[in-house]
């Protein structure tokens, strides 16, 4: 579960100016959607009123009011079921829709203020982002998509393939360099992606669903190998994804949208084991809470009642983990059939490892 | 009443909006058959209401256009600089070497194949004894195509860049694709005078559009992912165009380029009519006026090889992503110099006699002989089917039948006789249910019955309104009788008749042969594999072509128009019919065989009505084609507008050639939007 960087690291530099900021971010569509939204912003009322205005006016609505800061350093997972509006407001985060109103900052400069050549500028050197069907180029090799982002920065032709021959290799896609995206498999046409997106050494790491289209196993396999490429850079996350378990696998904090609303925001502990309201218990209900909450968690004020020695638990284990140890300690406890007779014996600790989910 | 008032159209009988179409249509036509005496004016519209148009016309494009002439006679003297260099390589070039760069193309695009295609082609041409007049040709396309390219290109793309201008842009691309071909020639002939130029410009002009369409196409089917990535990727956008939507929309553009050529070829032969340079069209038309058949065929067979080596060519240039060695092409290409070094060591440069000359000389009195022994069968053929078909469809059944071929005369009385049985059996098709056919029924009887030609003005009006409301509704009903009226008032209402009346019957035609060879490639396989190729050649050869067989046989005359309208127009109809009954989404057959019924039975309620959207597409590209042919059609004999236009291109008359090409456009704008409305009422009615 834990990764490169603890998750405690990424919630103390809150404090500090965060990586990015997001306040009050509206995305409206519709014909004239700017003018609209002015004039059911400026008659009042909530947020869902204001939305109920502009839908009685013919305008989508797709995100509302969004505000959330990401921490340097941090994975910020966006989660909710298609047509919730996640998507667009990466979109709106990284200026490929125009925002309808808020405000978009990341680190320290606004970009909704940005002109469209210092757009170009961050996008080269500071932002990138990986998209769910890959968006590769078709007519270009594997090294010549991933080296995109340098040609277009105006670097020659030897020195960018010099330069992204690590990062290839970094996604296991050395010997591959000349293939065309058509002769790749899923999982390695999204390889690609990834490495086109860290060709131009961001700093801000977009992810729009990154696995959802590949399948179970490759799925699995790639989100362990970009934990550790998240490990080994210190780039600041906004993962977008419609998987829960997804999003607690990878996430330091997670942000849950309905309706284009965000409704709870908070570490996978928190979303499991607080949900706001039925929408996020609804996502949480399938998932084992005893994998993400921690003892922490659930700990109570010594009352004197608790043994000396005892498995040895710490606050920042899982249940599920936590449960393992204490059974440890049990004697074998005897099973019986029907008619009471005695069958044999199982060990505690047995039961609770079958229980377990593999860490290896 | 309140539910009056929220239904305007709605009536208390609860109508269908089809049988109220059709009795509107219905009450127009009785009361301008029974008023027809007491106000003649109903039926033909008094020429003294018509305004000089093509005078108006003609008036205003002259001035315009002598304004524009220094500028466009600039333009052609730049023109004639590249024509006159692609000229001297190609006609210069001694033959070996041309035949082995094009056999070496072959190679590279497609392989063996390919490269025996071309040779074999090209060595074809040679021994045709037409190599020079073919360069010339070839030349012609080599300099119109990368014009037509370069602004079809530019327009796409601005089309992509500027959203706003799209629209009009597109409409604009249909209306250059809908005016007949032979109308702008006019005005070319009066700004670039006579000369290879102006069928320069015409095939460019003619070439522009499909590759224009397709760029927009392209660039419109990029992967959004794609685009967004190379946004994020911090292209400028001048990257993003140039680096990656273009590249990518590669494959739809190069289909942009195969049909630029295809259309610049056809457009170059057709504009041989106006002649001047000694190309090959010139060589068909020339031939067929002096009677030479079988000369005429050779020459039209040099255009079809031609027309179907390029056509491959560029196909596979388009649709192939592999690549054929380079050291074979390079090797095919040396070996054609060498053979030209050799011939010119030997002295013999030019291009061989034809051998297939004398050839062309038996045909032609072999041709000569078989229509001399079986002229009575093909006069048969012919008559019957003008005295039987396209007459009383043309004149009415009143006018048609006569003791001299149907062995009887037709009196009011047989006509009030018709019009009872026929009121009889709508009233028992209403009683079962199905009134809009029977409606529709006494429509058809009623049409039959006074001709296409002599039909009512408010009749057609109404009528075309009528389906153009069921169709796509108000709006299109109101515009096509706005446009027909314009055409009405213009004075050119009479020939707009004669030309729906004969490209009505070959699209009906078209619609029985191509609807029953679409059926039976849908079933059977054999079928298909036959019927394919030809279809495939059908659609290549250049519209030209299709008048020398038919005029072998039949000689000048509306039969041999109405025949060759129909083999170019039936291919579309055969494509879509089969494609629409073979696209049956399998499970939905699997459906019906497990629900028990038979195959007739899945055909007619299942894969039938799941197809009816693709074939109205393929009606409604019939209907257009037929309009195209129509137009080069009428060098061969028609009466309607394709005539006038063609009039027009002889004595020079701007006025008449344009408003009569404008008259046209108009008939096949409104059948288009008509068979469109129907095709996607169809396919929103499946959920499609």
């Amino acid at each position: 579960m834990e990764t490169g960087r603890g998750r405690g690291d990424a919630l103390n530099s809150m404090a500090e100016q965060p990586a990015i900021s997001v306040a009050g971010l509206w995305q409206v569509f519709g014909f004239d959607a700017a003018s609209a939204f002015r004039r059911a912003q400026a008659e009042g009322g909530s947020i869902a009123e204001i939305a109920e205005r502009l839908k009685e006016r013919g305008c989508i609505p797709a995100v509302r009011d969004a505000c959330f800061d990401v921490a340097e350093g941090e994975l910020f997972v966006i989660m909710g079921l298609s047509g919730s509006g996640k998507s667009t407001l990466l979109r709106g985060i990284s200026r490929l829709v125009e925002p309808t109103a808020g405000h978009v900052s990341i680190e320290g400069e606004d970009m909704l203020a940005a002109s469209k050549a210092r757009m170009t500028e961050l996008r080269r050197s500071r932002i990138g982002m990986v998209f769910q069907h890959f968006g590769l180029f078709p007519h270009m090799t594997v090294i010549d998509n991933v080296a995109f982002p340098l040609k277009v920065g105006g670097m020659g032709r030897s020195e960018r393939h010099g330069k992204v021959r690590d990062i290839i290799e970094m996604v296991g896609l050395e010997g591959r360099e000349g293939a065309y995206p058509r002769e790749l498999s899923g999982g390695q046409r999204q390889r690609v992606g990834i490495a086109r997106s860290l060709a131009g050494d961001c700093s801000v790491w977009f992810l729009d669903e990154p696995f959802s289209a590949l399948d179970p196993l490759i799925r699995r396999q790639l989100q362990d190998e970009f934990l550790d490429i998240r490990a080994r850079l210190n780039t600041t996350i906004v993962f977008i994804t419609h998987d829960i378990a997804e999003a607690l696998k990878l996430a330091d904090r997670i942000a849950i949208m309905r309706d284009g609303e965000i409704v709870q925001i908070g570490t996978p502990a928190d979303i499991v084991l607080h949900p706001v309201d039925d929408y996020v218990r609804e996502f949480a209900r399938d998932v084992v809470r005893g994998r993400h909450a921690k003892v922490g968690s659930i700990m109570r004020a010594d009352d004197g009642r608790a043994a000396n020695g005892g498995p040895g638990l710490r606050p920042d284990m899982t249940l599920e983990d936590a449960l393992a140890a204490c059974m440890a300690h049990h004697e074998p406890v005897p099973v019986y059939d029907d008619g009471g007779n005695l069958l044999g014996t199982v060990d505690p600790q047995e039961l609770s490892s079958a229980l377990t989910v593999d860490h290896a | 009443m309140k539910a009056f008032r929220e239904l305007p159209f709605a009536n208390p009988a609860g109508l269908s909006r089809g049988l109220i179409a059709a009795l509107l249509t219905l009450f127009t036509g009785a009361a301008c058959l029974l008023l027809q005496d007491a106000a003649p004016w109903l039926v033909r519209f008094p020429e003294a209401w018509t305004l000089p148009a093509t005078e108006l016309v003609g008036a205003g494009l002259d001035s315009f256009l002598s304004a524009i002439k220094p500028v466009m006679r600039a333009w052609s003297w730049l023109l004639s600089f590249p024509m006159s260099w692609a000229n001297a390589v190609l006609v210069g070039s001694p033959w070996p070497l041309i035949i082995g760069a094009f056999t070496a193309s072959g190679w590279y695009l497609g392989g063996f194949r390919m490269a025996s295609l071309t040779f074999l082609g090209f060595g074809f041409v040679l021994l045709s004894g037409y190599w020079n007049e073919s360069m010339n040709t070839l030349s012609l396309v080599s300099v119109s195509v990368p014009l037509a390219i370069l602004a079809g290109g530019s327009l796409g793309i601005l089309a992509n860049e500027v959203p706003r201008i799209r629209a009009a842009l597109l409409a604009a691309l249909d209306a250059m694709q809908t005016i007949p071909t032979f109308a702008y020639l006019t005005p070319l002939l009066l700004l670039f005078g006579f000369g290879p130029v102006v069928g320069l410009v015409a095939s460019a002009i003619y070439a522009a559009p499909p590759m224009a369409r397709n760029v927009i196409l392209g660039l419109e089917r990029v992967d959004p992912e794609v685009k967004e990535a190379s946004i994020m990727s911090g292209a400028t956008r001048w990257q993003q165009l140039f680096l990656v939507e273009i590249p990518a929309a590669s494959q739809q553009i190069m289909v942009g380029v195969n049909q630029c050529l295809m259309a610049s070829l056809s457009m170059v032969i057709i504009a041989a009519v106006i002649g001047g340079f000694n190309d090959i069209g010139w060589e068909v038309l020339l031939t067929m006026r002096k009677a030479q058949f079988g000369q005429a065929f050779l020459a039209g067979l040099v255009i079809v090889t031609f027309a179907i080596v390029i056509d491959r060519l560029s196909g596979s240039l388009a649709l192939e992503r592999r690549r054929h060695s380079r050291r074979v092409t390079w090797g095919l290409f040396l070996a054609g110099a060498v053979a030209a070094a050799l011939l010119a060591l030997t002295g013999t440069n030019a291009a061989p006699e034809g051998v297939f000359s004398a050839a062309a000389v038996a045909v032609d009195d072999s041709l000569g002989a078989f229509t001399a022994a079986h002229g009575a069968t093909l006069d048969g053929i012919k008559n019957s089917a003008m005295f039987y078909g396209l007459l009383p469809l043309r004149i009415g059944l009143d006018q048609a039948v006569l003791p001299f071929t149907w062995g009887f005369q037709w009196t009011p009385a047989t006509s009030l006789w018709l019009f009872a049985i026929t009121v009889l059996a709508a009233i028992a098709l209403a009683v079962t249910g199905r009134q809009v056919a029977g409606a529709g029924l006494v429509i058809a009887v009623g049409v039959l019955e006074t001709g296409i030609a002599e039909l009512p003005w408010p009749f057609v009006i109404v009528g075309t309104m009528a389906l153009a409301w069921l169709a796509q509704g108000l709006r299109l009903a109101i515009l096509s009788a706005a446009l027909l009226g314009i055409v009405l008032i213009s004075g050119l209402w009479d020939r707009a008749l004669l030309s729906l009346y004969l490209s009505g019957a070959a699209v009906v035609a078209c619609v029985i042969a191509g609807g029953a060879l679409g059926l039976l490639s849908a079933v059977s396989e054999i079928a298909w594999t036959i019927i394919r190729p030809v279809c495939d050649m059908l659609q290549t050869i250049p519209l030209f072509v299709f008048l020398i067989p038919t005029l072998m046989f039949f000689q000048i005359g509306e039969f041999s128009a109405f025949l060759a309208i129909c083999a170019y127009a039936v291919v579309p109809m055969i494509r879509y019919t089969r494609h629409g009954l073979v696209s049956t989404p399998p499970e939905m057959l699997e459906a019906a065989t497990s629900s028990g019924a038979t195959a007739w039975q899945t055909m007619i309620d299942v894969r039938m009505p799941y197809a009816a959207p693709a074939i109205l597409l393929g009606l409604n590209q019939t209907i257009l084609y037929a309009f195209a042919m129509l137009v080069i059609a009428a060098l061969i004999g028609t009466t309607g507008l394709g005539q006038l236009i063609y009039l027009a291109l002889g004595q020079a008359d701007v006025g008449l050639g344009v408003s009569a090409g404008a008259a046209m456009a108009i008939l096949a704008f409104i059948a288009d939007r008509l068979a469109q409305g129907f095709a996607e009422e169809r396919r929103k009615a499946l959920g499609l």
